[in-house]
């Protein structure tokens, strides 16, 4: 078993290490866990080896299960985790502390991979903290010059969209859902705010992943109320003023319309995604969306201007996607009368 | 199996340890935080001017079609009445047909009508299709300075011959500053809405719910020229605000559809004014007001002879339900001779009329193919109303009706109209269907 220790251990960890997710800010191209594709080149001559090639692949599938989870759940993708973490625990016999830890962390990927808001549920308790005491220094662990082949490479999708009416392309949204299996749930963003400026929503179009919190601050000398009735996305700030911030978590997808209670020409966007491949493009239509991993898509794209989003099937191959040329129809106009808080339309004209 | 539990632990203990000095055997990490997405966006703001930016001109409008039937020969006049000297005033009982009131008929058959002539689509008691309105709005609001400018056009076509004629009617066109950012304090001049009571906010055919105006309506509802100013002071721990509206205009509100709606012809100018209160929770809102008018009456130069109103107004909203009740008294006194857009006359007799209505409405959201919403609503109006030296005559109405809005731009309405006349004038069948379709863009 010793020699299983060291082999699957040294081996594990140089996986991990070469993982750009553990050794910097996680990135598009870090999600993948690596341990899975790594032959374990262990030889078989004698009847002892085989015993030692058993107990080792055992441990290495134990890791593998275990740390591909945990990355999988940093990268927001519940139900993978929850894969992993559950085969795990199919592991018989398996070691009762592992199983104590990880059983309640596979049923919370489960809940969330069912919908549940990351936000509601408890967030991802460190384990308990047993010193390392048999565990090497991991830097005595890692090794850094073992050739690792890149695994589950992602890729870049970038292109312009044009249209939008005499709005311009400015501020289309673009997302991708994988055609065949499971879309990754993303990760919610942080530090969002939408500002009121100007008796305006800067910015006017938001794009956030599902379960991001979204903070509405007034920067005006006046009061604001905003409010969506963009259902199952509805809220209601109530009154607040100049300074003030108000909190809004985003939970289903889809295109949240902002109003202001008080000012009837105030309008703007929070478009909530259920993946982690969207963009949103700039004035000229130009968009870049990062870590893609090559396949099969649906790829829509929203417009404040157009009635409809676009849907397109898109293939990724392993070199990305450049120079995608997309296109939303501009037939849709600005709301004659914006309703109140109530849903009674007001004549912006008015004033009031 | 020690090996397993330490592995969990340097797992969840955050990644990053693999690439750092490693901590204190006895130290426990903090939890590892979430990952930022791959996908970052701050958001994207159009330009305030240029390319991209929303254009300061905007372009929107209606057409309210309809088809209508009213009982009787649309007059409201009883087929056998001869009474003598057989006039009334016709105001107080006509019965509407559309969206901007205008009646069946007018039709007396010879006889004498007293008092103000409403608008009439003649078609009598015919079951006809109607081409009521064709309305262009145009508003221009640069972005770089606090002045919106806007206009209210509107086509009326009238084909029946027996009605009144086609004509184009600028309803509005006025100028709105909002001098301060940091108050809601705006001052507009021009031609405009009313200030008076609550009705004139959605008193168009594609903002209105149902199909017909109020009875009270053609007191409150007109539009005027003259300077207005609004202001409004939120009171954040009532989650209220207060509201003060007034205006200073060349007339009364009366509605261009009663004639005649002339203006002032002393040059004193009639002042009018609405006081509100609101309260905004995210679960209920409530709106009130008390408005009140004083002036020279519209049609005539003898400066003693004035009109004044007052009346009170509610709205409360809550869970799809919206209750909107209003209460109108008005006065007008007795003047000299009278000169109006039909003509010279030798007396202006007082007109007084009291009245209000109570309208409940129920709006479902909906997203069934094109279905939007679909709204129920019922309303109750009451009037009584005399001309000085005739019999005061007290009508009251039971409106029903359905609205659905398909798509975002169209609006399906359908309602019955139960007049009753409660007294000063012999009943008569003069039950109204009415229905409007509404296309705006």
């Amino acid at each position: 078993m010793r020699l299983a220790q060291i082999a699957g251990g040294t081996l594990l960890a140089a996986a991990l290490f070469a993982t750009p997710a553990v050794a910097a800010p996680p990135s598009a191209d870090a999600r993948g866990w690596l341990g899975e594709e790594l032959p374990l080149p262990l030889a078989v001559r004698t009847p002892q080896d085989l015993a030692v090639k058993a107990a080792a692949e055992k441990e290495y599938l134990i890791f593998n299960l275990l740390a591909g989870g945990k990355l999988a759940w940093d990268g927001g993708d519940f139900s993978t985790a929850a894969t992993k973490w559950e085969a795990l625990l199919k592991i018989h016999p398996l070691d009762p502390e592992l199983e104590k830890t990880i059983r309640p962390l596979a049923s919370e990927a489960r809940s969330r991979a069912a919908g549940r808001p990351a936000a509601e549920a408890a967030p991802l308790a460190t384990p308990p903290s047993t010193p390392p005491t048999t565990m090497p220094p991991s830097s005595t662990l890692v090794a850094p010059s073992s050739p690792v082949a890149p695994a589950n490479p992602t890729v870049s999708v970038s292109g312009t969209v044009s249209g939008g009416g005499p709005l311009g392309p400015g501020g289309a949204v673009i997302w991708l859902k994988r055609a065949n299996g499971e879309t990754p749930r993303p990760a919610p963003a942080r530090g969002k705010v939408i500002s009121q400026r100007g008796k305006m929503f800067v910015p006017h179009v938001l794009v956030v992943p599902v379960g991001t919190r979204v903070a509405f601050r007034n920067d005006d000398p006046i009061f604001h109320n905003i409010f969506s009735l963009s259902k199952p996305n509805e809220f209601d700030t109530g009154l607040y003023k100049q300074g003030a911030t108000y909190t809004e978590t985003f939970r289903h997808p889809g295109a949240v319309q902002l109003l202001c209670n008080i000012h009837a020409s105030m309008f703007g966007f929070v478009v909530v995604v259920d993946s982690p491949y969207y963009a949103e493009s700039d004035a000229s239509g130009a968009f870049n969306m990062k870590g893609v991993p090559p396949g099969e898509y649906e790829l829509q794209v929203w417009h404040e201007a157009a009635a409809k989003p676009t849907v397109e099937h898109l293939t990724v191959g392993a070199g990305g996607v450049r120079g995608l040329a997309l296109r939303v129809a501009g037939d849709k106009r600005a709301p004659q009368f914006v309703p109140d808080k109530s849903g009674k339309p007001r004549q912006a004209h008015l004033g009031y | 199996m020690k090996r397993v539990a330490v592995v969990v632990v340097v797992l969840f203990c955050g990644a990053r340890a693999f690439a750092q000095p490693a901590p204190p055997a006895t130290a426990v990490p903090p939890p590892e935080a979430e990952p930022e997405p791959i996908n970052d966006s701050d958001g994207y703001t159009p330009a305030v001017e240029g390319a991209g930016a929303p254009s300061p001109l905007s372009i929107n409008g209606y057409i309210d079609v309809g088809f209508a039937k009213a009982q009787g020969d649309g007059t409201s006049f009883a087929p056998n009445d001869q009474s003598i000297p057989a006039d009334y005033g016709v105001d107080t009982f006509a019965p509407a047909v559309n969206s901007r009131g205008d009646v069946a008929s007018t039709n007396s058959n010879g006889r004498f009508v007293n008092g103000f002539l409403p608008r009439s689509v003649g078609i009598g008691g015919n079951a006809s299709f109607l081409l009521n309105t064709l309305d262009v709005d145009l508003k221009y609001a640069p972005a770089s300075a606090p002045l919106m400018v806007f206009s209210r056009v509107q086509f009326l076509p009238r084909f029946t011959g027996s009605g009144d004629e086609t004509r184009v009617y600028v309803e509005q066109a006025f100028g709105r500053l909002v001098p301060f950012d940091s108050q809601e304090f705006a001052l507009a001049a021009g031609k405009f809405d009313s200030v008076f009571g609550i009705e004139y906010l959605d008193n168009e055919a594609n903002i209105r719910t149902g199909v017909t105006p109020s009875l009270v309506a053609r007191y409150t509802t007109g539009q005027s020229i003259g300077a207005k100013l609004f202001y409004r002071i939120q009171i954040q721990p009532l989650q209220s605000a207060v509201s003060l509206n007034v205006s200073a205009t060349n007339s009364g509100n009366f509605v261009e559809s009663l004639q005649p709606p002339d203006a002032s012809l002393t040059g004193a100018p009639v002042g009018a004014g609405r006081l509100g209160y609101e309260l905004n929770t995210p679960g209920i809102q409530v709106k009130l007001g008390a408005s009140g008018l004083y002036g020279p009456r519209n049609d005539q130069a003898y400066q003693a002879a004035h009109q004044k109103a007052f009346g009170f107004d509610a709205r409360v909203a809550v869970a799809g339900v919206y209750l909107n009740a209003e209460y109108v008294h008005v006065d007008e006194g007795a003047g000299g001779p009278k000169t109006t857009s039909l003509g010279n006359f030798p007396i202006s007799s007082t007109f007084n009329a009291r009245g209000g209505y109570v309208q409940l409405a129920y709006a479902l959201p909906l997203s069934v193919g094109a279905l939007h919403k679909l709204t129920v609503y019922g309303r109750y109006d009451r009037r009584h109303a005399w001309f000085e030296g005739f019999t005061p005559i007290t009508v009251d109405r039971f409106t029903g009706g359905v609205r659905i809005d398909l798509w975002e731009a169209l609006i399906l309405k359908a309602e019955y109209l139960d007049n009753r006349e409660l007294a000063g004038a012999p009943t008569v069948a003069n039950n109204v269907f009415t229905s409007s379709l509404v296309y705006s863009w």
